[in-house]
């Protein structure tokens, strides 16, 4: 975008900073020996034209961007599209003055121009220079802006993710199925069913106590989904099937709290639930070259995925996002009739508490 | 007048895909007298099976289940079956109504709902049949929402067409015959029915006898002064009504 032409009420400041500019070149025609009606006749259209030209400074400016481009080729670029937009403006203006010869108010003009051509010339350069320092600083000025904006996005990003990290939390279908299979074992099988309700009461407990935690170690993520399984398991009986490959290392790595737990709990839902088989959900972890690669996978299901699933996702991409920015990922997909999410973050020892 | 309830043994059968939920509903029916567990089912697949085998007079019926959903369930029996739905989540009672069932039990339940479900049932069951609520549709779907899927039952195989898939539909009779990819399900439900339950912006009436998925349409051809036919994809020729025509223009 054109840090001039794109913005309303810039151009017109733009112009009449040309103003004195114009001024200032007829007054150098005027000393060249013009009188000053002549100088200003031929100064101003030409001043007008060149400070449309110098707009253009914005492609030299895009094509060696300060922060980016080495000063050699900043230097070299700007001064050769500065010559060439000068000369280009000294062939506009030789073209003026000939046209102005015709009347007879400016017999005379062209025999003093060419006295004037190399003073043009510099003017030019040194206004296109000028031009091209004003381009740097509006665009400098723009990004400026845009990383300020860009902060308070993350930002909110961030929070909206820790608030729907909060509600998401409870899944009621979870809390009131097991509920009902805990009421199920009291006649059958009472004990279990009291192993089962302190079970609950410890997962929805450290749910709660970990939305409120950025970063806990990896087993401590891997405890809690492995309750939640657990308690599931009850549920599905030998439908669910577990497997675990986390290597030792992975275990000491942090980890944002409850960012394995919506993907173990999509692929029950989403996965074993929905197969009449059931079928094996597999976590794994591994430490390599100081990055942490997190998988959990479950057997695909043939039906479209429930609009669940996506949302659980987002969130754990935003949540990677807002803490590790563009070093961490999420990948989800389908392949040979499993589907399979994989996170990879840096590996940082968790914070001592 | 009082309402008549079915005197004798209630015939139920039970229907979750998990084993706890069953041997719950199956401990509290245990403790009722007259109340008889014909059936135990762990998927919908099953039950369909269950009824036919089975005839209960009510269905005890999860609705979030692997392969078939409850009311898919529903769709497909052959018999006239009481229904009342028990499911861990209320997201579902609008439609449990639109459907007729008996009631809408929420887990987890205790003995005495459960009870107060039954004689709802018994009441409905000793109901004389209204006209027109032999066959179960899923009536009133929330807008915007459109089954993803049509499920029909031909003899002792469950089909279920994913609906994207589905070419045409052709009137036969009382029944209808869903066909996709070449394969041809017969189903029992009238075209106008069925109708109800695609999206009329990519399924057309194109004639008394026929609904075509627009997407499988190749070409329109004319034939005779007046006539069309709309040619699929996979060749079939389908006859098109002036009225039909009218439908489907806008949509090409």
């Amino acid at each position: 975008m054109h840090p001039i032409l794109a913005f309303r009420g810039r151009l017109g400041p733009y112009l009449a900073g040309w103003v004195p500019l114009a001024g200032l070149l007829a007054g150098l025609l005027a000393v060249g020996g013009m009188t000053w009606l002549q100088a200003t006749v031929v100064a101003v259209p030409l001043a007008v034209v060149y400070a449309f030209m110098c707009l253009a400074a914005w492609y030299p400016c895009q094509s060696a961007p300060l922060r980016k481009a080495t000063f050699a080729k900043v230097v070299v670029t700007q001064l050769a599209a500065a010559g060439l937009s000068a000369m280009l403006w000294l062939f506009l203006a030789d073209t003026w003055v000939v046209f102005l010869e015709q009347f007879p108010a400016f017999a005379g003009v062209g025999e003093r121009f060419p006295r004037l051509v190399v003073v043009l010339l510099a003017v030019g350069v040194v206004l296109y220079v000028l031009g091209a320092a004003l381009h740097y600083l509006l665009i400098g000025f723009e990004e400026a802006q845009q990383a300020e904006r860009n902060a308070l996005q993350l930002e909110v990003a961030a929070r909206e993710a820790e608030l729907r990290a909060l509600r998401a939390q409870i899944d009621p279908h979870f809390l009131f199925n097991t509920l009902n299979a805990i009421s199920s074992l009291i006649a059958t099988e009472p004990t279990s069913a009291r192993t089962m309700c302190l079970e609950l009461a410890e997962f929805l407990r450290e749910s709660l106590r970990l939305g409120g935690v950025a970063t806990i170690p990896l087993a401590e993520e891997l405890r809690l989904a492995e309750r939640y399984l657990g308690i599931e398991r009850v549920r599905f009986g030998p439908r669910l099937r577990v497997e675990r490959d986390v290597d030792g290392g992975a275990e000491t790595c942090a980890v944002p709290a409850l960012v394995l737990q919506p993907l173990v709990e999509n692929a029950v839902r989403h996965g074993i639930a929905q197969l009449v088989q059931g079928g094996v959900v597999r976590i794994a972890g591994r430490c390599s070259g100081g990055r942490l690669y997190l998988t959990v996978e479950n057997p695909a299901c043939a039906a479209p995925a429930p609009s669940g699933s996506g949302l659980g996702l987002a969130n754990v991409r935003q949540r990677l996002a807002a803490l590790y920015g563009q070093d961490a990922s999420l990948d989800a997909r389908v392949a040979g009739g499993t589907f399979r999410v994989e996170l990879t973050m840096p590996a940082s020892p968790p914070p001592a508490t | 007048m009082a309402i008549e309830t079915t005197p004798g043994t209630l015939r139920v059968a039970i229907v979750d895909d998990e084993a706890p939920a069953r041997s719950l509903l199956r401990e509290y029916l245990s403790a009722l007298p007259d109340v008889e567990i014909v059936a135990e089912c762990a998927n919908g697949f099953e039950a369909v099976h269950a009824v036919e085998a089975t005839a209960p007079a009510l269905l005890l019926l999860d609705i979030q289940m692997p392969g078939l959903s409850g009311f898919e369930v529903l769709e497909l029996l052959g018999r006239e079956v009481a229904v009342v739905f028990v499911t861990a989540y209320d997201e579902f009672a609008l439609r449990a109504f639109e459907v007729h069932a008996v009631d809408y039990l929420l887990k987890p339940f205790s003995p005495d709902r459960l009870k107060e479900a039954l004689v709802r049932a018994r009441q409905r069951i000793g109901q004389p049949r209204e006209a027109g609520l032999d066959k179960v549709t899923a009536a009133a779907r929330p807008p915007g929402t459109w089954p993803a899927r049509l499920v029909a039952r031909e003899g002792g195989r469950v089909h279920v067409i994913p609906v994207d898939a589905l070419d045409l539909v052709e009137a036969r009779d009382d029944y209808v015959c869903l066909r996709s990819g070449g394969r041809e399900v017969t189903k029992q439900q009238t075209l106008t029915e069925l109708a109800t339950q695609l999206d009329p912006a990519r399924f057309v009436r194109v004639h008394r006898s026929f609904i075509v998925n627009v997407a499988k349409i190749a070409r329109i051809e004319r034939y005779g002064k007046d006539s069309r036919l709309a040619v699929l994809q996979d060749g079939t020729k389908v006859p098109i009504s002036h009225t039909g025509f009218a439908s489907l223009r806008p949509l090409l």
